[in-house]
């Protein structure tokens, strides 16, 4: 015996073009709808790994040096401002710091860079303390520094892809023409330390005769009160502390608004999509007011009339929204790029995050909106009146 | 509002921060400036079209294994799996093409050599160009003399030198060393050169021969 699920099958082949039509409406509703959950999700998981991957919850740095990094990518270093390596000490005090490290970003210029010359960056780690905070890097060959004053380095994956180092080689820093050798090339980790080349910080210092350092990484203790921590840090003479949890702060409150820009284009999707899938079903049912009324006059009940009706909507969302759950993952590294192009800041790592919570719960949605739709027409096939309808033909 | 402001200061930082340790994301060998270096290397050129090219997609393993058979394994590329992308920079002349500009990673004594050349539709060299180089005197093997030697080259050229061993004859063989303290440099950029000129009999010349 046919269905009334065979039979709601068979109607929707009966207009191929329309259904098909209507279908895509709501596949592409479909495919918004998971993409955003995805990012939403993706975006925030990236920069908290991005943040972790710092090792560090705070940064201070000398006053003025928002623009450390780029005066350093412009101008060879030129402008950077630096501290006194004491102040480590002094931050150690502080009750809520767990672990600090200093550091000594140092740019180099090369004139046998491109064609009028470039940056090279060195960035001056301190092996005792700051490996500890980063236990997640993985040596792809070799290791960290053999003491605290060697004339080695240790490059990130793409830094040694790029300088075509192996361990074992030698690297030059330029301008001041001091071979040191490679100890270790990390694995890939997706973060900014795949194009950095460490440097022990005294051995940086000494190059760069200084013996100051621009940035102290500080770990703070799971308890501790991080704004009361940032604003005793604030104390501390000429100093500026970056906390990463209220960057990521910053950094959610901008997306928050391109996020409402995009629901709400997921919204008129969807509500396009709602109007396609009424009109076709609505069509659907004028066009069989007659076959309707027959069935009626067989002994039909109004509500088996909604039931078929019905039935035509949910298999229309069902195949919609699982084709668009489809094109969401096939496609989502397209819109990760996407998204990298528009956004002020795109951390490293997927943005676009799906799995199978977001897919259900898309999925749900877009059959409850679309059952919804199918409402007023299921109830208009339901009341025909059997006798009319067939004297209207 | 100020809260604010400091917030977007420290995005600012976090951003600049991120951006600014040792920008170093490259994979395979690009031009720096693409605009800027195609039309120096070509000047009649009036625009290009970047093509990504790899063993991979052009002859798989077979060819990997070609091409490692006339360089020498250890020569082709230091991190280059199969699927690394090679950027060549198709060249035109109004909407001719008049040649290629393509460039390679080669193995230095201090960093890695960025070899780039531009070539005719023939596959001779018109120009030669060293992007990257680094030592001491590296800044020898970018001037324009130690360039201009390169000029008129072709593959065929490399028939009687082998640029591995540093031994040959012909006009190779009487390129002098710029640089005698940085002899692994000087191979290097000959071994970069011929990486050049097989890659590009690979990918571009031997395919456009076969064509109907």
């Amino acid at each position: 015996m046919i269905t009334p699920f065979q039979i709601a099958y068979k109607n929707l082949l009966r207009k191929k073009v329309r259904s098909l039509l209507t279908l895509v409406g709501i596949m592409l509703s479909t495919w918004v709808l998971v993409s955003l959950f995805g990012f939403n999700r993706g975006y925030e998981a990236a920069l908290n790994r991005d943040i972790d991957n710092m090792g560090y919850q705070l940064m201070v740095m000398a006053k003025g040096c928002p623009y450390e990094a780029a005066t350093m990518m412009l101008q060879g270093g030129k402008g950077l401002r630096y501290m006194e390596q004491s102040m480590v000490n002094d931050i150690l005090k502080e009750p809520g710091v767990a672990e600090v490290t200093p550091i000594l970003m140092q740019a180099f210029f090369d004139p046998n860079k491109g064609e009028s010359g470039g940056i090279a960056g060195f960035y001056g780690v301190d092996p005792a303390s700051y490996p500890a905070m980063k236990p997640f890097l993985r040596f792809r060959k070799g290791g960290w520094f053999h003491d605290s004053a060697a004339a080695e380095v240790v490059m990130g994956y793409e830094a040694a892809e790029l300088e075509q180092r192996e361990v074992g080689d030698l690297t030059m820093v330029p301008e001041k023409n001091v071979p040191l050798k490679v100890v270790g090339i990390l694995e890939r980790t997706g973060s900014q330390d795949d194009g950095t080349i460490f440097v022990p910080l005294k051995t940086l210092q000494r190059i760069s005769q200084t013996d100051q350092i621009t940035t102290i990484g500080i770990k703070v203790k799971k308890d501790a009160d991080m704004e009361k921590l940032e604003n005793r840090l604030y104390q501390l003479k000429d100093v500026q502390v970056v906390s990463f949890s209220q960057v990521k702060q910053t950094v959610m409150k901008l997306i928050s608004t391109a996020r409402v820009m995009v629901f709400s284009i997921a919204i008129v999707a969807l509500l396009i999509a709602m109007v396609g899938v009424v009109n076709t079903v609505l069509m659907s049912v004028l066009e069989r007011r007659q076959e309707i009324g027959i069935l009626k006059t067989m002994g039909a009940m109004p509500g088996d009339i909604f039931r078929l009706v019905w039935t035509e909507t949910l298999i229309l969302c069902t195949l919609g929204g699982v084709a668009g759950i489809g094109f969401a993952l096939l496609f989502a590294r397209v819109t990760d790029m996407l998204a990298r192009r528009v956004l002020p800041y795109a951390p490293s790592g997927g943005l676009v995050a799906i799995d199978l919570r977001i897919s259900l719960l898309a999925l749900s949605i877009i059959v409850a909106v679309g059952l919804l739709s199918g409402l007023y027409p299921a109830w208009k096939a339901g009341s025909i009146r059997p006798l009319e309808s067939i004297r209207g033909e | 509002m100020n809260k604010m402001m400091a917030r977007l200061v420290l995005l600012t930082q976090l951003c600049c921060l991120l951006a600014a340790t040792p920008a170093l994301a490259a994979v395979g060998c690009d031009l720096n400036n693409p605009e800027r270096d195609v039309a120096r290397l070509f000047p009649e050129s009036t625009g290009y079209k970047t093509v990504y090219l790899s063993f991979a997609r052009q002859g798989g393993a077979p060819l990997l294994k070609k091409v490692e058979n006339l360089l020498g394994p250890q020569y082709l590329a230091l991190y280059a799996p199969i699927d690394v992308p090679y950027t060549l920079y198709e060249v035109y002349r109004d909407k001719k093409k008049v040649g290629y500009v393509h460039g390679v990673n080669q193995k230095g004594q201090f960093g890695g050599i960025q070899v780039f050349m531009s070539l005719d539709l023939t596959g001779r060299i018109k120009s030669f160009y060293l992007q990257k180089i680094t030592g001491r005197a590296a800044s020898k093997f970018r001037e324009a003399g130690f360039s201009r030697k390169f000029e008129g080259l072709t593959l065929k050229d490399f028939d009687s030198y082998d640029p591995v061993r540093g031994k040959g004859t012909g006009r190779i063989a009487q390129i002098p060393n710029p640089a005698p303290e940085l002899e692994t440099d000087f191979y290097g950029i000959l071994r970069g050169l011929k990486k050049n000129l097989v890659l590009m009999e690979e990918f571009v010349y031997a395919p456009e021969r076969g064509k109907p």
